[in-house]
């Protein structure tokens, strides 16, 4: 495909209509996203943006590169498979608090457990938006949001804290009214070789009149202003980094954080865990490799016979 | 002898796997023959497992009947559990140690069974002892009885070859190999043949080769070769020995598969466990085996694999698959080859896990919400499962659509003789591909049914599971809606017209049969061996075997059910139901009325499977068949 020398956010943009709620915080996090895609000058055949269900679903239809919009919690294992199968591939998941920490939870565990080099941006609203305001797992006990008709009687899912003990290798907190700092913190995620999470505070302006603007507004602070150094330089440091960015996570009330919480560079990513198994992974990845010659199998009769030859018996 | 049946049991854990293999290669080796089931609960360590098994001198065989001609035990509860499967006149083979064990003190034996052998044993007058069994056998059953003491076999062998005491009941699984090798007459060099693949170390290749030496010495010294079998008259110069895993993980990697995703389940899991121990392609290549947190995640990511241009493809049995079906939907609505291999076991919910079945033929055919073009095809042996996981495959890219191969247990972990592929007359076809260096790429280009496809990473493109435009993109419009719709289903047209008729049946017997069998996956080979008894006999009986339910054989089997009175023609399969006779009616409208079906778990014998059609001549509709442990 011809190539334009550079790529301009508006290359990024697609012509489809962005139908969320005027004011919606979701508007914050696609701009974002532009932006650190256009920062990046990353290509748009080779990158791929996947969802799973809900307002965050549609974003990559809004975004002018190759879009997998999929089933509800789903998102993780597309990914996945999409990025295992070729890691040539850049790969970007949004999604929503319930898509990723109700439906989808098991696929966020595990994630963490393999370090997959791919990011997730999770918009956390504490409401089901587009069923009509439901509780989602983010939402604190007891609070009542305008759409449900009892105070919430679960509890809140710690994101940042289930992100730690999964494993994730970047952990980050985002406010979607901050845009300018959640694009470098998108950028760093995508630069970062690793499971990369970002939890992103988005107000849902129709149905969250607790988590408004200016809720988040009063308490937001930026952990990296206030020294925090999230990288744990060692293995052996990382213990000790863990629980001190489990104890930030627990902040909330008065004081949010946002900004990164843990940085652990000491990880093999999953495809260099592969490449460990299959000297060849990396450099001819599945996706790219040749399967056929002239219609007929790579395997031929006599590579057969050498590969299975425990199921082979040959007579006299 | 033509044809030789045994069955080999003991406690799961117990070696029986190892008997049953050197068994298999030594008979093969030689030249004939062998299918040998598995049979085996839900359990690690102790409960009754066996292996029933089939070996002919004129065939590869793919049937399995009773009675049988020796019943070797390794413990008291497989005498126990198998006295009855014994032909009058067979061999008995059992450790004498276990003369007074009572079947009433065996904890691992299910109460049924226990409940039921205690009424027989009271109506034959037996005390309940391994001894009064044996005796019962020998007098009046003219049963010839191998009596080992495995203890002083095992001192032997310990005082011979040096081996410590704990270490000794190893070699309980050569103690069976040498006993049945002696009564059959293996050949000696097929036999060390098999102990030398088995037992790769030095030393322990030479204490199970001693091991069977001094059981053979015994055994042959004491009884002659009565059960040796004819000279093998089978022409080939060499063959595949393996279970249906295997041999679709072989299969599939002729295909070219390079993804697999799976998660854990019985018994789908061996075949992706082969599959990744051929995962560097000896070197050359990365087949990915991707063990996922649950079901929901292997159809998904091999799905999202597949986007990539990947072929791609799960394996998983009932429970596994009701958990995929959401994500097939999601490829069936986005046109994704994505292939599924389905090992059929005993259902509903976790049913019977480790035994076999044929329920699940409505349920894949109709799974998932909406309507979207798939294709099922179902394998009768292990020879056609490793042709149809290559077509699966093949399938999958020419129409884009998820194509789902149906197994079952029994061929699973059946092992078997089959023939040498003919790699030469197998194609990989990748359907449709779009060309490099278009301006715009539209992945649901409307101007044809089938779009060409391109890869992620060649183009940009969306994917939706919404209803999409020619981008991919949501589109709810109702001119679009109906245009996509149409698109998607037509490919069930050039499916039926690009699919021969020939490559989804096969027939067997004569022209105009007088009652004609119709079945489908491991019902194939006890049909054919069955007609072929009831054909010898005088009779005309056929047999219709389903290979593909989607597209569906609808002419040939319209045509020849013309031919055969309505009230003679008979489903055949392990299902309450006869789940694919509904299907038959659903897509030609006959009606048929009569089943014979088994959904014990356990296969359909040839024996059973003849008297019960000779039971449908004296008029019965419905036969409810159910011999085996």
């Amino acid at each position: 495909m011809e190539r334009k020398m550079k790529l301009t956010i508006n290359d990024y943009k697609t012509d489809v209509w962005v139908d969320w709620c005027p004011g919606c915080g979701n508007f914050g996090i696609l701009s974002a996203m532009y932006q650190a895609l256009a920062d990046l000058q990353l290509e748009p055949e080779k990158t791929v943006v996947v969802s799973g269900i809900g307002c965050s679903g549609k974003t990559p239809h809004f975004v002018n590169v190759t879009g997998v919009h999929t089933l509800h919690g789903r998102a993780l294992p597309y990914a996945e498979g999409i990025k295992l199968a070729n890691p040539g591939l850049t790969v970007v998941v949004n999604v929503g608090d319930g898509d990723l920490l109700g439906i989808g939870a098991a696929h966020f565990v595990a994630l963490g457990r393999r370090n997959v080099d791919l990011v997730v941006i999770m918009h956390d609203n504490t409401v089901y938006g587009l069923t009509k305001g439901q509780a989602s797992p983010t939402l604190t006990r007891n609070l009542q949001p305008k759409a449900l008709p009892k105070p919430n009687i679960q509890d809140a899912v710690n994101p940042i804290g289930l992100a730690i003990a999964s494993g994730y290798t970047f952990i980050a907190r985002g406010y979607a009214a901050r845009v300018q700092h959640l694009k470098e913190l998108i950028k760093k995620a995508i630069l970062h070789k690793g499971a990369a999470f970002i939890d992103v505070l988005q107000p849902c302006v129709t149905y969250d009149n607790i988590h408004t603007y200016d809720y988040y507004n009063k308490r937001v602070y930026d952990l990296q202003e206030e020294g925090w150094d999230p990288v744990a330089k060692s293995p052996e440091e990382l213990p000790q980094k863990a629980a001190q960015a489990l104890v930030k996570s627990y902040e909330s009330d008065d004081r949010v954080p946002i900004g990164i919480f843990l940085v652990n560079p000491n990880v093999p990513t999953f495809e260099e865990r592969y490449s460990q198994r299959l000297p060849n992974y990396l450099k001819i990845p599945p996706a790219r490799e040749p399967i056929e010659v002239g219609g007929k199998p790579v395997i031929s009769i006599e590579k057969f016979k050498d590969l299975f030859k425990k199921y082979v018996i040959e007579l006299r | 002898m033509i044809e030789l049946r045994y069955v080999l049991g003991g406690p799961q854990g117990g070696g029986l796997e190892t008997t049953s293999e050197i068994l298999s290669w030594a008979f093969s080796k030689s030249g004939y023959g062998v299918i040998s089931d598995r049979e085996y609960f839900s359990n690690i360590k102790g409960r009754h497992s066996y292996v029933h098994a089939t070996v002919s001198a004129t065939e590869l065989p793919k049937h399995l009947s009773y009675p049988v001609d020796i019943v070797a035990a390794m413990d008291a509860e497989t005498v126990f559990t198998h006295f009855n499967d014994l032909r009058d006149g067979g061999y008995l083979i059992y450790n004498s140690d276990d003369d007074s064990v009572n079947y009433a003190g065996i904890p691992s034996m299910e109460k049924d069974l226990r409940d039921r052998l205690g009424a027989q044993f009271k109506g034959l007058g037996l005390d309940g002892t391994v001894r009064s069994v044996v005796k019962y056998l020998q007098n009046s059953r003219k049963a010839r009885v191998v009596a080992l003491s495995f203890k002083e076999l095992l001192m032997e062998i310990q005082k011979r070859e040096g081996i410590v005491p704990s270490q000794a009941s190893r070699y309980i699984s050569t103690i069976l190999v040498g006993a049945v090798a002696a009564i059959t007459d293996i050949n000696e060099e097929s036999l060390d043949y098999s102990l030398r693949r088995r037992f790769t170390r030095e030393d322990v290749y030479r204490h199970n080769k001693s091991m069977a030496q001094i059981v053979m010495g015994l055994v042959k010294g004491q009884f002659g070769s009565e059960l040796k079998l004819e000279q093998p008259r089978i022409s080939a110069r060499e063959f595949l020995v393996a279970s249906g895993n295997d041999a679709i993980a072989m299969a599939k990697i002729v295909a070219g598969v390079r993804f697999q995703a799976y998660y854990p389940i019985t018994p789908a899991a061996d075949e992706s466990f082969t599959l990744e121990e051929y995962e560097t392609l000896s070197g050359e290549g990365s087949l990915v085996v991707f063990q996922t947190e649950d079901e929901l995640a292997a159809i998904n990511a091999a799905i999202g694999a597949a986007l990539t241009g990947v072929r791609s493809s799960v394996a998983t049995s009932g429970p596994g698959f009701d958990l995929m079906v959401e994500g097939l939907g999601w490829a069936g609505q986005n046109e994704v080859p994505i292939v599924v291999t389905y090992y059929q076991r005993g259902g509903p919910s976790t049913g019977q896990p480790t035994r076999g079945g044929q329920s699940d033929l409505l349920s894949s055919v109709f799974a998932s919400h909406g309507e979207y073009p798939r294709i099922v095809l179902a394998s009768g042996d292990h020879e056609e499962a490793f042709y149809d996981a290559i077509d699966a495959f093949n399938y999958a890219e020419v129409f884009q659509v998820p194509v789902i191969h149906l197994v079952d247990k029994f061929l699973a972990n059946t092992i078997a003789t089959i023939p040498m592929p003919d790699l030469n007359n197998v194609r990989i076809t990748r359907g449709t591909l779009a060309p490099k260096g278009l301006k715009v790429y539209k992945r649901f280009d409307l101007s044809s049914v089938i779009s060409p496809r391109a890869f992620l990473g060649d183009y940009v493109m969306w994917y939706s599971g919404d209803e999409h435009d020619e981008y991919g993109h949501i589109n709810e419009d109702p001119v679009n809606r109906i245009n996509m719709f149409d698109k998607r289903m037509r490919k069930l047209d050039i499916m039926e017209k690009e699919i021969p008729e020939e490559r989804r049946f096969s027939y067997f017997g004569p022209e105009r049969p007088d009652i004609l069998l119709i079945g489908w996956g491991f019902v194939k080979g006890v049909a054919v061996k069955a007609i072929d008894e009831l054909n010898s006999e005088g009779m005309r009986v056929g047999y219709y075997h389903i290979r593909a339910f989607i597209p569906f054989p609808r002419e040939s089997l319209t045509k020849l059910t013309k031919e055969v009175e309505a009230n003679n023609l008979v489903a055949v399969e392990h299902n309450y139901m006869a789940q694919a006779s509904r299907l038959v009616t659903m897509n030609t409208g006959i009606m048929i009325n009569r089943s014979i079906v088994k959904y014990t778990g356990r296969p359909i014998y040839v024996h059973e499977l003849v008297n019960a059609i000779k039971n449908m001549l004296k008029g019965s509709t419905r036969e409810v068949i159910s011999y085996g442990a």
